[in-house]
């Protein structure tokens, strides 16, 4: 035993050995802003190939497959439209309530899914993290374009339900706007997922309160009611207003609802907050880039 | 210990540089002694339940110069941290201080490259080899290789989750091999599967070998070490024990574990002792220019 606990040997000598590390770089180390940007634009490929297959993968068990994707905002909407409108019959002083209604939810759930899925993601992709070098970025990212693409049925279903069910709208060139709008939604999305992803990859409690977190901001974001109806403090309502959230459901309501161009005050706070989120984001993600994945 | 006056000069850029590199996990240790529960910090932690961490140091300061063309064994006994060596090299883990500088990434060929269990087997080709910087073209043209390697046949079109984990290895290997790295690390568990797969892995192997610049090697087989290094280290509880020819290194490292098997743990330990007292370790001087230092 003593043998064993005896203090190992200094080696004999040290022999200084000068190396030429110029052409060297460090294992996994972060490179820079740019580069890195670079770096996440070499691997599209493994990002879009990720969305897809994932989003394809989501329904498979299913026996009518990717007609869920569509089929399961419907049945969410006729749910809405069967309590508010059949049963309830409430409007809130609102001219088309279930669609207002309708709106507010499906946007929110875009929201809420893909920035739960991009928090989530450099956890969840921790087996990935480790066996391959890529930037890290790919994942939230690809979390984000996933929640895009499954978007895109939630939309639809929330369009051809506006446009079924009484009291039916009609189809205008001003639903075309949906589509910046969701796209600037998107962007915001993914900012905000990105500077979870590093703090739930630091503190994984956190996850338990991004449910609650969502909620309130969906109370927040005018989903069942208008500000105007409860707030009449006007610089209450203008901070509430810069809510990104309530913008894009603001927009497309005006747009799909009630046939209006929606004001440009939305669509500029809109565009200022999803590239701002953006860009803390990506900065803020990749200031941890050599964090992930490690315990 | 000496500090040799002399710097030596290495011509050419190396491999594979370790410079000071040291690893320590803070790890949950179920062993209550270490923890007092008494006082206002025990409460604290019986009330969170926190985990009782203790600080495991898995390999000591090491520096290493790797040059082009060199094939280096890692032998050791279990937790001599030769695992955790060929992580740090490969970028997986960091290292706690120090840093490891490479020509280009290394690849790590193992079974652990985890995969999507959603995803089919052949949707994982493609996103492994993707996550690994090829392109759609290179793997429309390996694909076909990959999946003979991993011998999978029909079986690759079916989800990973349903795949036995002998069959999910060896995927994972096929993927990790499709690839011809520069640096190309080697653990030692590819002894998974069947006779027939073994065979073809081996004969990867022995390809990628080939190409690589520089390679490293751990196995606990030492006619494997003999076979394919140029050059031997040996590890011990995370202290570099030896560095030297595969022959001279793996002697020793023989007579070390046979007479730890039969239990005559002072002869082993000298022998050990005796290895690590003639150990010439590295100091890494860095140089900014390719021209030699003057007074060489």
């Amino acid at each position: 035993m003593s043998a064993k606990k005896a203090k190992l040997p200094e080696p004999a000598g040290i022999q200084p050995l000068s190396v030429d590390m110029r052409k060297l770089s460090r294992v996994g180390s972060r490179p820079g802003f740019l580069d890195y940007l670079v770096q996440l634009w070499d691997f599209r490929q493994f990002i879009f190939y990720d969305a897809r297959a994932r989003v394809q993968s989501g329904t498979r068990r299913d026996r009518l497959g990717s007609a869920w994707l569509l089929l399961n905002p419907i049945f969410n909407g006729l749910t809405y439209y069967l309590i508010f409108g059949v049963l309830l019959q409430t409007s809130q002083g609102i001219e088309n309530f279930v669609g207002y209604l309708v709106v507010g939810v499906f946007l929110f759930q875009f929201s809420s899914g893909a920035i739960t899925a991009g928090a989530r993601s450099i956890r969840n992709g921790k087996s990935v993290v480790q066996a391959f070098n890529f930037p890290r970025a790919a994942l939230p990212l690809g979390a984000n374009i996933r929640a895009v693409l499954s978007a895109v049925p939630l939309i639809l279903g929330m369009l051809l339900f506006i446009v079924v069910f009484p009291p039916a709208e009609t189809i205008s060139w001003l639903w075309l706007l949906v589509v910046p709008a969701v796209l600037l939604q998107g962007v915001f999305n993914l900012g905000i997922g990105m500077i979870l992803a590093r703090v739930i990859a630091r503190v994984h409690d956190v996850t338990h309160l991004l449910p609650f977190a969502l909620r309130a901001w969906m109370y927040a974001s005018a989903v069942f009611y208008s500000y105007e109806r409860f707030i009449t403090d006007p610089t209450l309502l203008e901070v509430l207003k810069l809510n990104p959230l309530f913008n894009v459901i603001d927009i497309v309501r005006s747009c799909v609802l009630y046939d209006t161009l929606p004001a440009w005050e939305s669509w500029a706070s809109l565009a200022c907050v999803a590239m701002a989120a953006l860009l803390v984001g990506f900065f803020f993600f990749w200031k941890g880039e050599e964090t992930y994945g490690r315990d | 210990m000496v500090v040799i006056d002399e710097a030596l000069f290495l011509d050419g850029p190396p491999c594979v540089v370790i410079d000071k590199v040291k690893m320590t996990y803070r790890v949950q240790s179920s062993d209550e002694r270490t923890v007092s529960s008494r006082g206002l910090k025990g409460a604290l932690r019986k009330v969170l339940q926190r985990p009782n961490l203790v600080t495991v140091s898995a390999l000591k300061e090491i520096s290493l110069v790797v040059e082009r063309g060199e094939s280096v064994g890692i032998i050791g006994r279990n937790g001599s941290g030769k695992s955790t060596m060929m992580k740090l090299i490969s970028g997986q883990v960091a290292p706690t201080q120090g840093g490891v500088y490479a020509s280009s990434t290394p690849i790590l060929l193992g079974v652990n490259a985890a995969l999507v269990p959603e995803l089919s087997g052949d949707q994982n080709v493609v996103l492994g080899c993707l996550a690994m910087g090829m392109d759609m073209d290179q793997i429309d043209a390996q694909f076909e290789s990959i999946v003979e390697l991993s011998g999978l046949d029909s079986a690759i079109y079916l989800p990973m989750k349903s795949y036995s984990s002998g069959m999910a290895s060896r995927l994972r290997f096929a993927i990790a091999a499709a690839v011809n790295p520069e640096i190309l690390l080697v653990d030692e568990a590819l002894n998974t599967g069947d006779a027939q797969f073994s065979n073809r892995s081996k004969a990867r192997m022995d390809e990628l070998r080939a190409q690589a610049g520089c390679v490293f090697i751990v196995s606990h087989s030492l006619d494997t070490i003999r076979d394919m290094c140029s050059r031997v280290i040996w590890l011990d509880k995370g202290e570099l024990i030896m560095d030297g020819t595969p022959e001279e290194t793996t002697q020793l490292y023989q007579d070390f574990s046979s007479h730890l098997s039969k239990g005559n743990n002072i002869s082993a330990a000298k022998i050990k002792d005796e290895a690590r007292a003639n150990l010439v370790a590295t100091q890494i001087l860095e140089r900014a220019s390719g021209r030699r230092a003057e007074g060489r």
